[in-house]
């Protein structure tokens, strides 16, 4: 399976402390993997790095063949790497509707005109409706996205991230502070948009249940340094992890 | 209905304005209309970037100003002929002007943002007050000519910044609709998140700058021609806050909200100037009420026959995703 993305030797000081330690990961086309790790490990940290949020003290992220490496981030969501947030980062005061529909227009280079409409491209509306349906969410289109609950909230932000046709989709805790009901939804929702997409997804996730339920690999991150990476079985007997991470409960 | 509701606040625009000549008020009150209404210009203009886009800018008398005296150092100079198109080149200078200052000012946020542009407006007043032989320092400029076609009865001036003051209204509104105003809306509440949605912030940003800029200059030429006199004020800095309380009396919010703001301080200045010198005094005290009262402005008022409420479909909200 050929890589869509490798990440050489990234590294990344905060002060004193170094998040990211020379991290190398390769990840393949059309694989579902997760990253775990204690709270403050340089999770999120990371996918700061490889999105081009903030810059990297050495290393290199090659996707898709293509050194991406300091590139700005909205050049990167135009080449497919598209993420979620831990935090949803949604237009609170606007319909689900148009969050979505704003990344169509986004998508589809629609943002640009300035004298039409904003909803005169049919394409960016049937988009729109498509994303809508897939994610569950057309029920509640006219609601404002401040007044979903939290769990919707998060949905909506994977709607927007899907909305841009990526080919990488990268999830910051897709099940942060849900109801267990919900992350249940969340991870039917993540199984299917993974396999009607073909979308490889990394996600990282504190969930155990989630994690050993649905991903086909696991990296473990602790301390900012990649500890362990292979299948679910290998992460649940790695002695090390234990140690660091999961504890014995889990096992 | 929608759309009924959606061309509303338009019928009640030009049956208020036109419907002011067919009343005739006398010359001193249709000068006081064509400045609401030029005002009401520039307020809305500025509202595409303060309102929209949520920037702050404390420097929109510069590009008010530079529409003055472009217009008026131009009709003076060659003559009132074509004075419309000094108008459009006031315009076009001042887009000019905020393509540099915008490049630099956009790069800080906030109130950073907001103090750079002030810088720039104060330098500019202050280059007006020292460059004696060309902008007349202090004493502005006098005896502006109009073209023959405005001059004479005040009305005629009035009909013809009606005219203008329409035209760009309706384009910074058709603006305001489209995809291009649906990403500055989306910046002024999340900038991050256009980002991650493959946008350049700072890009939309610039262009919504200039368009800005542009349509205040628009504004500031009119202005010129009102009274065939201009001076350095229109630069200073209380002409650029002006900008901000229009917007925030009438709802910056609102497309139209800037309009009222617009006529509420001319009708302020016009009320109580005649009393006392410190009319400002008293927008000070109608801006606390409002604010205090109304945070969204006038127009931002939920009023009853507004949008309705969204309370009872906050009940559904778990039901969101119980589709699948
Ligand atoms: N912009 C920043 N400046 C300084 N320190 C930071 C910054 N962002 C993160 N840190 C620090 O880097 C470390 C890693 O943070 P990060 O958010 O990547 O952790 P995480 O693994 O995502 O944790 P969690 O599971 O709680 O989300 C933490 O100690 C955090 O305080
Ligand atoms: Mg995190």
């Amino acid at each position: 399976m050929p890589a869509i993305l490798e990440i050489k030797d990234l590294d990344k000081h905060f002060g004193g402390i170094h998040v990211t330690n020379h991290v190398n990961i390769t990840v393949e086309r059309g694989e579902m993997s997760a990253i775990i790790g204690p709270n403050g490990a340089g999770k999120t940290t990371f996918f700061n790095l490889i999105t081009g949020s903030i810059p990297s003290d050495n290393g290199r992220v090659v996707y898709e063949n293509e050194d991406i490496t300091g590139t700005r981030p909205e050049k990167i969501v135009k080449m497919g790497m598209v993420r979620a947030f831990q935090v949803s980062s949604l237009f609170l005061e606007e319909t689900v509707y148009d969050n979505v529909y704003l990344a169509a227009l986004s998508n589809f280079g629609k943002n640009i005109g300035m004298f039409a409409d904003r909803l005169s491209y049919r394409d960016a509306r049937e988009h729109t409706e498509m994303i809508l349906v897939r994610t569950g969410m057309l029920g509640c289109r006219d609601l404002k996205a401040s007044e979903l609950s939290h769990g919707d909230q998060k949905i909506l932000d994977i709607a927007i991230a899907l909305t841009l046709n990526p080919k990488i989709l990268l999830l910051d805790e897709p099940t942060a502070g849900m109801a267990p009901d919900e992350r249940v939804k969340m991870m039917a929702l993540l199984e299917d948009l993974h396999q009607y997409f073909q979308l490889t997804t990394v996600f990282i996730e504190h969930d155990m249940d989630m994690v050993f339920g649905i991903a086909q690999k696991i990296r473990v991150l602790v301390q900012g340094e990649l500890i362990a990476e292979g299948t679910p079985d290998h992460i649940r007997n790695h002695e090390a992890v234990i140690e660091a991470y999961l504890g014995k409960e889990v096992v | 209905m929608k759309s009924l509701r959606q061309y509303l606040p338009w019928i009640l625009y030009f049956v208020f304005f036109l419907g002011v000549l067919a009343v005739n008020p006398g010359a001193h009150y249709t000068h006081l209309l064509a400045r609401v209404i030029i005002f009401g210009l520039y307020a809305v203009a500025f509202n595409l970037l303060f309102g929209r886009t949520g920037l702050v800018s404390f420097g929109h008398a510069l590009f008010y100003g530079i529409g003055a005296y472009i217009t008026g150092m131009l009709a003076k100079a060659s003559g009132p002929d074509l004075f419309l198109l000094y108008i459009l080149l006031g315009g076009i200078g001042a887009a000019i002007v905020s393509v540099f200052i915008g490049l630099l000012s956009l790069r800080l946020t906030g109130m950073f943002f907001t103090m750079l542009t002030l810088a720039f407006a104060q330098l500019a007043w202050g280059i007006t007050f020292k460059l004696y032989n060309f902008t007349g320092g202090d004493d502005g400029i006098q005896a502006i000519p109009k073209p023959a076609y405005l001059t004479g009865p005040v009305w005629k001036y009035y009909f013809f910044s009606f005219v203008v003051v329409t035209i760009c209204v309706f384009v910074i509104w058709r603006i305001s609709r489209s995809s291009f105003g649906m990403v500055l809306k989306g910046i002024r509440q999340n900038p991050g998140r256009i980002t991650f949605m493959g946008l350049n912030v700072y890009k939309n940003q610039l262009v919504a700058y200039i368009i800005s800029a542009f349509f205040t200059a628009i504004a500031g030429g009119l202005y010129a021609g009102l009274d065939g006199s201009i001076h350095p004020d229109m630069l200073h800095w209380p002409t650029s806050g002006n900008a901000i309380l229009m917007c925030t009396i009438g709802g910056m919010n609102t497309f139209f909200g800037p309009v009222i703001g617009a006529a509420i301080l001319t009708g302020l200045e016009e009320i109580v100037g005649k009393y006392t010198e410190y009319w400002s005094f008293s927008i000070g005290v109608v801006v606390l009420v409002v604010v205090l009262l109304f945070p969204r402005g006038l127009l931002g008022i939920k009023w009853p026959w507004g949008r309705k409420s969204t309370t009872e479909e906050k009940e559904t909200e778990v039901a969101c995703n119980t589709g699948d």
